[in-house]
């Protein structure tokens, strides 16, 4: 591949604006946050399912839950939540307000996606650029974060039902808002297995969320040359 | 690797890992009488039946109920399809029992005071599922069913888990 | 399935001895247990023992917090949807901290409510004397913390015409209950004065059965099934928290609904 020289690009590089990186200081901060805070919702969330099962005939076995009985995983999940939703909110709004998730997460194309799965299925998972996600990353990413502030939704209908009764009626009821709640944590959890098996599968992906990634040139894109 | 360091171990040890078994005994659970325990050894289904402080309930509002197991999984043994009187005039519960999503599955009659009613649904406290799987297919031969409004008494238990 | 955690080598024992205490206030506090309890202490004094006790501190101290948020989300003008009494399952379902075989019912006849604390006029009610009270009939969803619910139906006398009829310190704090079985338990005054409050003698148009809290159990809407006692014996208003039978196990007091 060509070098593009700095003066070329008609970009004027200093160290100042060599360029930022993939992932900012404060994206990592706040996925690590989220990572360890949703692990804590996880599984407080199954100590408190156990004591009401949702599916009937299907519990969690004591290994897998946070909480030594119901009261503290009750405790866990109460006080995971402030975490959740202040961490989760304060990213929601650096994601549009930095623009970050209109150049990482759109467009998608539905025709882009049938080829990024056609493509995985062959194993070409390729990752030469981390820097720009593929369909089926942009719809996963897109769909975990709706998954996300569903659980905070349905969860403050389980939490105050009388106080937010009109909520709890267009979620089809108490029961029903719990059965909701426990399918948006299997849509986590699914996301969860996925992420966690590509990000070891192509581990630069994951060194990158720690160390912030390769440069961008702007408009988003890795700089030419760069062999990420 | 328990057994081996118990018997390694000097009589403060052995004391100490006598009193956290005991401690375990006592706190059973969270709760001083867990739910849906089966009747003491020696005691008739009818006298645990009435321990139970059996409710009225009216037959109608059983058909079609969830028969789980007294678990913290609560599976699902059967549903109730009817409620039959036998020849002795005893209660029983028609359970259409086991299968997989409707396929397989078979009626049996479980006599009332082995069950207790648990909000909408009920439990059979008295029979393990392997116990239930003996039970003969009911044929209603024998009985006579007990109309919809009638009133039959059952017992209660407490959520299990 | 054995967990990953568990040391291979069991510790030795005078570790347990300087965490007795800790131990004991763990049993107490009902973490521990049957058939786990071996496992858990060897995994706790496997690991730092120091550590769960300020965990815990931690986590009650954002319950508490928790506590105070929910009585600013608390609207005393807001009430629970209610249902027709077609919806009333009967009966209704039992739960306790006992199971049922242990119920030791209340005999009316000498049956007294006992008053306490920040109230005008102590002396103690006869069953007779609440049911000529006007009385109030509900029929509104249960909500157990345990995640199940039910449609029920109770009819009684509103707490707060029974606290205003006693001369009831209405800006005290806390109004709380002792019973016959030994559940201590208490709401905060915004929601006792809630007009969906009761203290209920009836369920289903019926007399309250044994296992229900036969004569007398608080019935509020605005909270979870362990803030509303059965065989209710004393009712005192108090500004001292007066805490719960689940709360000393560490669940959370306000529990709003």
């Amino acid at each position: 591949m060509n070098r593009v020289t700095p003066e070329t690009n008609g970009v004027a590089t200093s160290s100042v604006t060599r360029g930022r990186r993939l992932h900012p200081w404060p994206v990592r901060i706040m996925h690590w946050v989220n990572a360890v805070v949703m692990l804590i919702m996880i599984t407080s969330g199954w100590g408190i399912y156990d004591d009401d099962v949702v599916i009937r005939g299907f519990h969690f076995s004591s290994f897998w839950r946070l909480g030594d009985w119901a009261a503290w995983s009750l405790n866990w999940h109460f006080a995971g939540m402030w975490f959740l939703v202040i961490n989760g909110l304060i990213y929601l709004v650096y994601g549009f307000v930095s623009g970050r998730f209109r150049e990482k997460l759109l467009p998608i194309r539905p025709t882009d996606v049938v080829q990024t799965v056609i493509d995985t299925l062959h194993f070409k998972i390729a990752h030469e650029d981390i820097t720009v996600y593929n369909a089926v990353q942009k719809l996963l990413y897109i769909v975990v974060i709706l998954a996300g502030v569903s659980q905070v939704i349905t969860g403050i209908a389980i939490w105050k039902p009388v106080q937010f009764s009109g909520l709890v009626s267009l979620l089809g009821g108490f029961q029903n808002a719990r059965v909701l709640h426990f399918a948006g944590m299997a849509v986590i959890v699914g996301f969860l297995i996925v992420h966690l098996a590509l990000a070891l599968l192509v581990p630069k992906t994951l060194w990158a969320m720690i160390a912030g990634g390769p440069r961008l040139k702007p408009g988003g894109r890795a700089k030419e040359g760069h062999v990420a | 690797m328990v057994r081996r360091d118990l018997s390694a171990m000097g009589s403060l040890r052995q004391m100490l890992v006598c009193g956290m078994i005991a401690i375990s005994g006592v706190a059973h659970a969270q709760s001083a009488t867990p739910g849906g325990m089966p009747p003491p050894p020696g005691m008739s289904l009818a006298e645990s039946a009435a321990m139970r402080f059996p409710q009225p309930v009216r037959v109608g509002d059983l058909i079609g109920r969830e028969v789980l197991r007294p678990v913290e999984s609560q599976d699902v043994l059967g549903r109730v399809r009817r409620v039959v009187r036998s020849q002795n005039g005893q209660i029983k519960v028609v359970v259409e029992f086991g299968g997989f999503l409707g396929v397989g599955a078979r009626p049996i009659a479980v006599p009332v005071d082995a069950m207790v009613l648990l909000g909408q649904d009920m439990e059979i406290v008295a029979f393990t599922p392997q116990q239930l799987r003996q039970f003969p297919t009911f044929s209603p031969t024998s009985t006579t069913d007990v109309a919809n409004d009638a009133i039959v008494k059952v017992g209660l238990a407490k959520p299990s888990h | 399935m054995r967990s990953p955690f568990r040391p291979d080598m069991l510790p030795d024992a005078r570790v347990l001895d300087d965490h007795r205490p800790l131990i004991r206030s763990l049993e107490r506090r009902g973490l521990i247990r049957s058939g786990l309890s071996l496992g858990a202490l060897v995994m706790l004094t496997g690991c730092d023992v120091r550590r769960p006790e300020a965990v815990e501190s931690a986590l009650l101290a954002i319950s508490r917090l928790n506590d105070d948020v929910q009585a600013l989300l608390f609207d005393p003008n807001k009430l629970a949807p209610t249902y027709p009494a077609s919806m009333i399952l009967r009966p209704p379902k039992f739960n306790a901290y006992y199971d049922v075989t242990d119920v030791k019912p209340v005999i009316a006849a000498t049956w007294r409510l006992e008053l306490a604390g920040l109230i005008a006029d102590k002396r103690a009610w006869t069953l007779a004397d609440l049911q000529a009270l006007p009385q109030t009939s509900i029929v509104i969803k249960h909500i157990c913390v345990e995640g199940w619910s039910y449609i029920g139906g109770w009819t009684g006398v509103p707490l707060r015409v029974f606290l205003e009829r006693v001369g009831a310190d209405l800006r005290a704090k806390y109004v709380a209950f002792k019973t016959a079985d030994n559940y201590p338990s208490s709401i905060d005054m915004a929601s006792a004065l809630h007009p969906q409050t009761l203290l209920a003698l009836q369920y289903g148009g019926e007399t309250l059965a044994d296992p229900f809290g036969y004569p007398l159990r608080l019935r509020t809407a605005v909270k979870l099934g362990y803030k509303n006692p059965k065989w209710v014996t004393a009712i005192e208003v108090t500004n001292k928290y007066p805490g719960g039978y689940w709360e000393a196990l560490g669940f959370p007091w306000f529990a709003g609904i």
